[in-house]
C-alpha cells in the first residue's frame, strides 16, 4: 500500500512538472482578433481594406518602408532598396536593391524583375485596385540584377511613399504571381518577416514566420490572424487570454473598459481617420453659398470631440488631416456659432429654415457622428434628413450621387496631394468617368492641385496646397468635424520591437524583434 | 408513402427554380457592388470597371441568369466572386457544423421541453406548472444574443470551462468544448418554445375521455401520461419542432457571430456584406432545400405517430 501511495506521488509529481514546463515554455505564438466578417482580397494590390492591410504589414516589403512605429513619410528608411537617387527634378529615380532577398516559400532570389513585375502590376487597372496613384509613372526597367530605373512623366509629391510598404508599393515575387495568376490571393508569396500557410474562410489566417528574412529570424513563429467580428466576443476573447492582439473601438468608453482588464495595453495611434461632411455645390438649397456656410456655422466640432471623447479623437482643422505633408492649420475654418447660421439661411431666403438629405451608413460609429451632426443642425434651423442604409449600398448610392451631403471618414496616403486629388479636384467628381471620391463637385482649387503635384520646388508646392486648402475651404466644399485615431490593445507581455506611435497598415507592425515577455 | 416521397421532391424543385430566380434577381436589385466592395475606396471607376468585367458583371441580366440556372441544374453553381473558391466547396465545408449545432440544440430543446412540459400539464396551475411556465417565458423572450453573452460571461470568463471562440473542427475535444455553449444557448431557447406547446398540448390530451376511462379502468398514472397520452399530444408538438427547425437555422446566424463559429450564417452575413451574388444564390439554395427536406420529415413522422395518417 505504501509502496503504491509512493507511486502515485511519484506519478503525480511528474505529471505537474511537465505540466508546468510546458506552461513555462516560451510563447512564440501571436493570436489578434480582427472586429471583420472575414478577409476581404488577400491580394494586397487588390484590397485597400482594413482587414487585409495588417496582414500585407506583414508579409510584404516595399522598395522603402516607413520606419516600424510611425506613419508619417518623413520617416522612410531603406527595405529592399538599399539607397537611391534622383535627378534634379525628380522624373528619374534609380533604386540600388539589397543582395539576397529570398522570396517566400521558395520561389528564389528577389531581383530588379520583380521589382518591375510588381510595380507594372500595382500600375495596371485590371490587375490592381491602386492603378490611379501610378498614372505619373512613365516606366521602370531593370538596369541590371540589382538596380531599377523608374521613369515619371511628370514629378510626383512622393514617389517614396508610393513605393513604400503601403497599398500599391508591396512588392509581389513575380514568379508566384504569374504562376497563381488570379489565386495569388489565395496563397500571397512576398518577402516580408511572415509568410503566409493557411486561410480558413470566416476563420483564420496562419502566418508562420520566414527564417529567411534579411533582417533576421523573427522571434514571433506564428501568428494566428482570427476574424471575430462580434464586438462583444472579441472583447471577451481578450480578456480570457485567448487573443493576445485586438482591434478595438474609437471611443473612450471602450478604451477605460479595456484599459482596466488585467495585463492589457491599449494603443491610440496615427494615422486619424477624417470625418468630412461633404456638400453638393451644384444641387439647391446647397448651390448656395450662404447656406453651405450655415451649415459650417452649425456644426460644433469641440461638441462632437466630448460625446465621441478625447482618448481617440480631435477636432479636425482643415479638409486635409492634421500632419499629412501639406496640411495647413491656417485655413478659413468657419466657426461654430448658430446665431450667425440662422442669419445666414435667412438672407439666403430661408428665414424657416431648411431641410436637406443624406443617405447614410448604418455602420455604428459613423452613425453615431451623423445622429449628433444632426442634432446640432437642429439648433440653427437645419433639418437633416437621415435615410439609414447599409454600408455596401452606402457606398455604391453615394457613387452614384445620390446623396447631396455626404458624411464621409478616410484616412489616405499622408500627402495633401492626395486628400485634395480624391475629394475635391472636379476630375474625380462622383458619377463620372473618371470619378473617385469627389462627391461635392468641387472645382475650387483644380489647377493649384495640380500645380503643386508638378511642382519641383517644396516650399512652392507647399504654398500651393496651401492655397488650395484655403480656395476649397472659402466655398465650402466640405466640412471637416472630427478626427478619428485607430485604437488598437495587446498583452502586456508582448513587446513589440519599437515604439508604437502609428502606422499607415492601420494595425500595429510586427518585426522580426516583436516577441513575448516571458 | 414513396409516390408521396417522389411526388414532394419533385414539387420541391419547382419551389427551388422559384426560389432561385427570386435570390438572383433580389440580390441584384438591392443597391451595392460586389467590385466596389472588393477595391474599396481608392478605386478609380476604371479599376471597378475592368473587376465588373471579370467577374462578368457587365453582361446582360438575362445572359447571367441562363448561365447561372443552367449551370446549376448541372450541378455547377459558380464560384464565390469575391472569394474565387467553387461556391460549393465554401457551404459544403460548413454546413456539416452548422447541421450538427442545430441538431444538438434540437435534442437538448426536445429532452428538456417535452418532459417540462408535460410535468406542468400533469401538475396543472400547482407550483411546478408556475415556475415552469414562468422560466419558459423567460427562455423565450431573452434574444439568442443576450443569452449567448450571458452564458459565455459565466461559463467561459468566470468558470473558464470553454472557450470564448469556437475551435470547431480541430480536434475531437476542442471540437466538443466549442459545442456546448453555441447548442446550449439555441438549444434553450427551443427547449422553451417546447415546453410551452407540449403543455397546451397535454392538457387537451388530458381532458379527453379515454384518460378518464383509464383511470377509472385503474391503469397506472405514469402509463396514461407516457404510453397514451403524450403520444396524442405529439402530434402539434412535432409541427412545431419542424417549423421550428426553420427558424433555427436563422437564429444559428447570430449564435455563429457570437461565438465565432463558422457555418452557413457566418456565411451568408459575409456574402451579404460583400455583396458575393453567386455565393448568396448558392446559399439560399441550400437554406430553401433544408426547409424542404425538413417539412417532408416532419409530414412523415406524423405517420409515424398516428397510424391513422395516410399518404395518398
Amino acid at each position: 500500500m505504501k509502496k503504491f501511495l509512493i507511486t502515485t506521488m511519484a506519478a503525480a509529481f511528474a505529471a505537474v512538472s511537465f505540466a508546468s514546463s510546458l506552461l513555462a515554455e516560451e510563447k512564440t505564438t501571436l493570436v489578434v482578433g480582427i472586429g471583420f466578417q472575414d478577409a476581404n482580397n488577400l491580394d494586397p494590390h487588390q484590397s485597400p481594406s482594413v482587414v487585409d492591410k495588417a496582414l500585407f504589414n506583414w508579409m510584404f516589403n516595399g522598395l522603402v518602408r516607413i520606419k516600424p512605429g510611425q506613419a508619417n513619410p518623413e520617416f522612410i528608411e531603406p527595405d529592399l532598396a538599399q539607397s537611391w537617387a534622383s535627378n534634379a527634378d525628380g522624373t528619374e529615380w534609380t533604386f540600388n536593391l539589397r543582395e539576397g532577398v529570398q522570396c517566400h516559400h521558395g520561389y528564389g532570389e528577389l531581383t530588379s524583375d520583380d521589382i518591375v513585375y510588381s510595380i507594372n502590376r500595382a500600375a495596371d487597372p485590371d490587375r490592381s485596385g491602386f492603378a490611379g496613384s501610378f498614372k505619373a509613372l512613365k516606366s521602370i526597367e531593370a538596369l541590371d540584377k540589382y538596380t531599377v530605373r523608374v521613369s515619371l512623366k511628370n514629378p510626383i509629391p512622393s514617389l517614396l511613399g508610393l513605393l513604400s510598404n503601403y497599398h500599391g508599393g508591396n512588392i509581389v515575387c513575380k514568379k508566384a504571381a504569374e504562376e497563381m495568376g488570379e489565386d495569388f490571393n489565395k496563397k500571397p508569396v512576398g518577402t516580408g518577416p511572415f509568410m503566409f500557410e493557411e486561410y480558413q474562410s470566416q476563420q483564420l489566417v496562419r502566418l508562420k514566420a520566414n527564417d529567411d528574412y534579411f533582417r533576421g529570424k523573427p522571434k514571433i513563429r506564428e501568428i494566428v490572424y482570427r476574424y471575430i467580428p462580434s464586438d462583444a466576443s472579441r472583447d471577451l476573447a481578450f480578456a480570457s487570454g485567448e487573443v493576445d492582439m485586438i482591434f478595438g473601438k474609437q471611443d473612450s468608453k471602450w478604451i477605460e473598459r479595456t484599459a482596466k482588464v488585467p495585463g492589457a495595453v491599449v494603443a491610440v495611434m496615427e494615422p486619424a481617420e477624417l470625418s468630412t461632411l461633404y456638400l453638393n455645390v451644384t444641387v439647391k438649397p446647397l448651390d448656395d453659398i450662404r447656406v453651405r456656410k450655415a451649415i459650417a456655422h452649425a456644426i460644433d466640432r469641440a461638441g462632437l470631440v466630448k460625446l465621441k471623447g478625447k482618448a481617440a479623437n480631435r477636432e479636425a482643422k482643415s479638409i486635409v488631416p492634421i500632419g499629412y505633408l501639406g496640411f495647413s492649420e491656417d485655413v478659413p475654418l468657419l466657426p461654430y456659432d448658430p446665431d450667425k447660421a440662422r442669419k445666414l439661411l435667412t438672407e439666403a431666403g430661408y428665414p424657416d429654415g431648411i431641410t436637406i438629405k443624406t443617405i447614410h451608413t448604418t455602420l455604428p460609429i459613423m452613425a453615431t457622428t451623423m445622429e449628433v451632426v444632426q442634432a446640432q443642425l437642429r439648433e440653427s434651423g437645419i433639418n437633416l434628413e437621415i435615410e439609414p442604409v447599409e454600408h455596401a449600398t452606402f457606398h455604391s448610392k453615394i457613387r452614384e450621387d445620390l446623396s447631396p451631403v455626404v458624411h464621409y471618414a478616410a484616412a489616405r496616403f499622408p500627402v495633401a496631394d492626395v486628400y485634395l486629388t480624391n475629394f475635391f479636384h472636379s476630375r474625380s467628381t462622383v458619377n463620372t468617368p473618371t470619378a473617385i471620391t469627389n462627391f461635392s463637385h468641387c472645382s475650387a482649387a483644380d489647377a493649384e492641385i495640380d500645380a503643386a503635384r508638378a511642382e519641383p520646388d517644396v516650399n512652392k508646392q507647399k504654398a500651393l496646397w496651401q492655397t488650395a486648402q484655403e480656395k476649397i475651404m472659402a466655398d465650402v466644399c466640405g466640412i471637416p468635424m472630427i478626427e478619428a485615431l485607430q485604437v488598437w490593445a495587446y498583452k502586456d507581455n508582448l513587446d513589440l520591437g519599437y515604439e508604437l506611435k502609428g502606422n499607415l497598415n492601420l494595425a500595429p507592425t510586427l518585426t522580426e524583434a516583436s516577441h513575448f515577455k516571458n | 408513402m414513396y409516390s408521396y416521397i417522389i411526388r414532394r421532391l419533385l414539387l420541391s424543385v419547382v419551389t427551388l427554380l422559384a426560389v432561385l430566380t427570386l435570390v438572383f434577381f433580389l440580390v441584384r436589385i438591392v443597391p451595392g457592388d460586389p467590385a466596389q466592395v472588393i477595391l474599396g475606396d481608392h478605386a478609380t471607376q476604371q479599376a471597378i470597371e475592368a473587376l465588373r468585367n471579370r467577374l462578368g458583371l457587365n453582361q446582360p441580366l438575362y445572359q447571367q441568369y441562363w448561365d447561372f440556372v443552367s449551370n446549376a441544374l448541372v450541378g455547377d453553381w459558380g464560384v464565390s466572386m469575391v472569394k474565387g473558391t467553387p461556391v460549393f466547396d465554401e457551404i459544403v465545408r460548413v454546413l456539416p457544423l452548422t447541421i450538427e449545432l442545430t441538431v444538438v440544440a434540437l435534442a437538448i430543446g426536445i429532452v428538456v421541453g417535452v418532459p417540462l412540459g408535460t410535468w406542468a400539464a400533469v401538475r396543472r396551475n400547482r407550483l411546478a406548472d408556475y415556475a415552469i411556465r414562468v422560466v419558459s417565458l423567460l427562455g423565450l423572450s431573452f434574444p439568442a444574443f443576450v443569452s449567448a453573452i450571458l452564458l459565455l460571461l459565466i461559463f467561459s470568463i468566470q468558470l473558464a470551462w470553454f472557450p470564448v471562440i469556437s475551435f470547431a473542427g480541430t480536434g475531437l475535444g476542442n471540437h466538443f468544448r466549442s459545442l456546448v455553449l453555441p447548442a446550449l444557448s439555441l438549444g434553450l431557447i427551443m427547449a422553451a418554445y417546447v415546453t410551452r406547446v407540449t403543455r397546451s398540448s397535454m392538457l387537451e390530451a388530458l381532458g379527453q375521455d379515454y384518460v378518464r376511462t383509464a383511470k377509472a379502468k385503474g391503469v397506472p398514472a405514469s402509463e396514461i401520461i407516457w404510453r397514451h397520452t403524450l403520444r396524442n399530444a405529439l402530434i402539434p408538438i412535432v409541427t412545431v419542432v419542424g417549423l421550428f427547425l426553420g427558424v433555427q437555422i436563422g437564429n444559428s446566424v447570430l449564435t455563429e457571430i457570437v461565438f465565432n463559429r463558422p457555418g452557413l450564417g457566418k456565411l451568408i452575413i459575409g456574402a451579404l456584406s460583400q455583396r458575393d451574388y453567386t455565393m448568396l444564390q448558392g446559399l439560399m439554395v441550400v437554406y430553401t432545400f433544408i426547409v424542404v427536406i425538413v417539412n417532408i420529415i416532419t409530414d412523415l413522422t406524423y405517420g409515424l405517430i398516428d397510424p391513422r395518417v395516410k399518404y395518398e
